[in-house]
């Protein structure tokens, strides 16, 4: 065989990063859940209509940037296991529950990941919004509000300068929920998506909204720069 | 039905012709021979009351167990084979705990039933979990979840019913009948509890006492009763 | 080292040269083996000299030649329109820059209403067509007047090459997927070689991602009619044959329609090349010779 060095094709990666901001933000009675449409690999584009976030069950949606095919494969195999879920214990999985057990599913394949960076939101089961924030082998929190991806230097400080909150520590408790409206909510991700598709090559084209709160989900959608 | 005793009764997978399983019905019969227990459900909680049948006065009949706690959120009491009912709730302990890994919540109570029949049912399958036979015993399952109460029965068939009361073991005829004429929906936990003696005594043979009952409640939590938790009902009969 | 003689005695089995055969080449070995150290061996028959190939070295290195291309195939163009979807590529397989093949059906016909093209590797590709050839034998045993969509096709494909790249041993292809749905819509969607897909209105795999995207971009209109998008087509076509060194201007378009898969006979797009410096490149050239 050839040495290393004089290959005359480069050598494959299990792995590929094909870019993406995904966001949400966690109210008091809604929960938004949002991420641009672009993928792609390297310096180019592979499609500008590419839907990262997906409904899990009626309170859960999640939303994936990095290997877009294992975020598929995961996003796949999680809505196989909602299903069997729903069939064993006679109700759909609940944001809680759901965000468990895709901890676990990142965490069994610990030793060759899920490229994914994940953000699952829902309504919990006082019907307040919830966000759940991962990395790629399984650890997560709840928050009120988190960004992942390609973008997520660009946002998070916005957000945590926007919406930060009082500490869960003080007494007696306050909810830690974002106190923005839902309307202002919705502006403040478009403006973010905005502004991290001016600066990131990766971020781009389309933003998708999905808004979830007592009376369903609806979508929203904002074009972004195409550049 | 013994007399219609046949060839049929000695493989567990056999139907007769007259569509009988009877090893699974001889299964049902041994819970017959058990000792008596009783659960009632209440907007309250669940109560669950064991008599403790020792055979011998040199007996330690702190020995028998026949109430044993699965989550939490679901306790069991057990009529028929003991052995089997312990393979039983293990098999629902470890369930529990699994649910509660893989979704971060307590396992629904049907869900946890659901799990003990495909158990009970495990004779019918193939492979290495093969059950030779039927489980011998019949369970009591009470539990809390997102949807209130549950009192779940269950026999060596694999069938899981919902009861607002229900009595099992040898005093189970006598003490169905009577738990059907005193329940109310508005019973309360306190009211059950002093329904639940006073029934398991009527179809006693000895006299109760903290020796020979066991108690425990999910109201919302499993929690045994004490001796002296049980003497204070006793004192109320 | 010298080279190793080679004998072909049925006796002594091929490779080696006995000691005494030859007296300058003995001294030769000599020499060698006091400079390098013995030849290495794990098969040294005792009336001959070392045998240098080590008959046991492929069992136990794991393989590799899976993990490099040899012959392949450069871009796979797709592009739907209004009523249809297209999918072109030359005919060209090459072995590293070797124009090696170069009458290569490059798209495959899988039924009615599915076809795809593909890049990379040749013999992996023939590999994805008789898993595909299973499936259609099996819609056809079906016999329920039912074949796989397009975007079933397409999945089932999604699942092979992300299932493989899950082994470490990918199917080294990026395949371009065309057709129909059950509803009659149109579909184009394109798979990776690590399971990377999507789908578009129009696709390209391999470097015309680079050449033709962009050509695409700039004339796509989703009600075209099927003249105006194998013109775009065409157009696309000359830009790869001209700027990518591994296509071959000798192409095959593929039409899928609700009348069902046609593949055209190969055809060249007009060039250009009789310019005047093309005859005499260095004849206006300071440093040329």
């Amino acid at each position: 065989m050839a040495p290393e060095g004089a290959r005359q094709h480069a050598n494959w990666s299990p792995y590929d990063n094909n870019g993406g901001t995904v966001l949400a933000v966690a109210g008091e009675n809604y929960v938004i859940c949002a991420s641009d449409t672009r993928m792609s690999t390297g310096y180019s584009i592979l499609t500008r209509n590419y839907e990262k976030v997906d409904q899990m069950s009626p309170k859960t949606l999640m939303a994936s940037a990095g290997f877009m095919a294992d975020a598929q494969t995961l996003k796949k195999t999680l809505k196989a296991r909602c299903k069997q879920y729903e069939f064993q214990n006679k109700k759909p999985i609940g944001c809680v529950s759901f965000a468990q057990m895709l901890s676990n599913t990142l965490y069994y394949r610990r030793f060759f990941p899920y490229y994914a960076f994940n953000i699952v939101a829902g309504l919990d089961a006082e019907g307040k919004g919830a966000v759940f924030t991962y990395d790629a082998v399984g650890s997560y929190e709840r928050t009120n509000y988190s960004c992942q991806g390609s973008g997520q230097a660009l946002i998070m400080p916005v957000l945590d300068n926007q919406l930060k909150t009082v500490s869960p520590l003080v007494l007696p408790a306050v909810s830690s929920a974002t106190p923005l409206s839902e309307a202002a909510a919705i502006e403040l991700i478009k403006d973010c998506f905005a502004t991290a598709a001016e600066r990131d090559i990766y971020t781009g084209d389309r933003v998708e909204l999905w808004i979830m709160n007592a009376d369903g989900v609806r979508k929203e959608e904002m074009p972004l720069r195409l550049d | 039905m013994f007399q219609t005793r046949s060839e049929y009764d000695r493989g567990v997978n056999t139907f007769s012709p007259e569509g009988r399983l009877f090893q699974v019905e001889y299964a049902i019969e041994a819970i017959k021979l058990g000792s008596t227990a009783i659960a009632i459900k209440t907007r309250e909680g669940v109560v669950l009351a064991v008599e403790k049948r020792a055979t011998s006065p040199l007996m330690d009949a702190s020995s028998l167990e026949k109430i044993a706690e699965i989550d939490a959120h679901v306790g069991c009491a057990v009529s028929g084979l003991t052995a089997d009912a312990w393979t039983m709730v293990e098999h629902g302990r470890a369930e529990c705990q699994n649910h509660y890994f893989t979704y971060n919540e307590p396992m629904p109570v049907l869900s946890c039933t659901t799990s003990l029949c495909e158990l009970a049912m495990s004779f019918a399958g193939e492979g290495e979990k093969r059950m030779s036979r039927p489980f011998g015993v019949a369970l009591l399952v009470a539990g809390k979840d997102e949807d209130g109460y549950h009192l779940v029965h269950t026999d060596p068939s694999g069938t899981a019913v919902q009861y607002k009361a229900k009595a099992i073991g040898s005093g189970s005829e006598g003490a169905q009948t009577a738990l059907q004429e005193e329940y109310r929906d508005d019973l309360t936990l306190k009211e059950a509890e002093t329904l639940a003696l006073k029934t398991l005594k009527a179809v006693m043979e000895e006299k109760v006492n903290t020796t020979n009952v066991d108690m425990a409640r999910v109201a919302p939590a499993y929690v045994k009763y004490s001796d002296a938790a049980i003497q204070e009902i006793i004192d109320r009969l | 080292m010298i080279p190793r003689r080679v004998a072909h005695n049925p006796i002594i089995g091929p490779g080696v040269v006995p000691r005494g055969v030859d007296a300058e080449y003995d001294a030769a070995c000599a020499r060698d083996d006091a400079r390098d150290g013995p030849a290495t061996t794990t098969h040294a028959p005792a009336s001959g000299r070392a045998f240098t190939l080590d008959g046991k070295a492929r069992e136990k290195a794991p393989t590799t030649r899976t993990q490099t291309p040899y012959v392949t195939g450069t871009s796979a163009l797709g592009l739907k329109y209004g009523d249809g979807v297209l999918l072109a590529c030359d005919t060209l397989a090459c072995y590293g820059s070797t124009k090696r093949y170069k009458n290569v059906e490059r798209v495959k016909k899988v039924n009615e209403r599915c076809a795809i093209a593909f890049t990379g590797e040749l013999s992996d590709f023939t590999y994805v067509c008789n898993l595909l050839e299973e499936l259609t034998t099996e819609d056809f045993c079906e016999d329920d007047g039912m074949t796989r969509d397009a975007e079933e096709i397409y999945q089932y494909l999604t699942r092979v090459m992300y299932n493989r790249r899950n082994k470490f041993d990918p199917l080294w292809n990026s395949l371009v997927v065309a057709g129909l749905k059950t509803n009659g819509e149109t579909f184009l969607g394109t798979v990776g070689m690590i399971g990377t897909h999507y789908e578009d209105d129009h696709v390209c795999a391999g470097f015309g991602n680079h050449i033709a995207r962009p050509i695409f971009r700039e004339f796509y209109k989703a009600d075209m009619t099927e003249e105006q998008a194998v013109e775009v087509m065409r157009s696309a076509l000359y830009a790869c044959v001209m700027r990518d060194k591994q296509m071959m201007n000798k192409f095959q378009i593929c039409k899928v329609t609700k009348d069902g898969v046609t593949i055209s006979e190969p055809f060249a797009v007009p060039t250009e090349w009789g310019y005047e410096k093309f005859y005499n490149p260095t004849k206006f050239s300071e440093t040329g010779w």
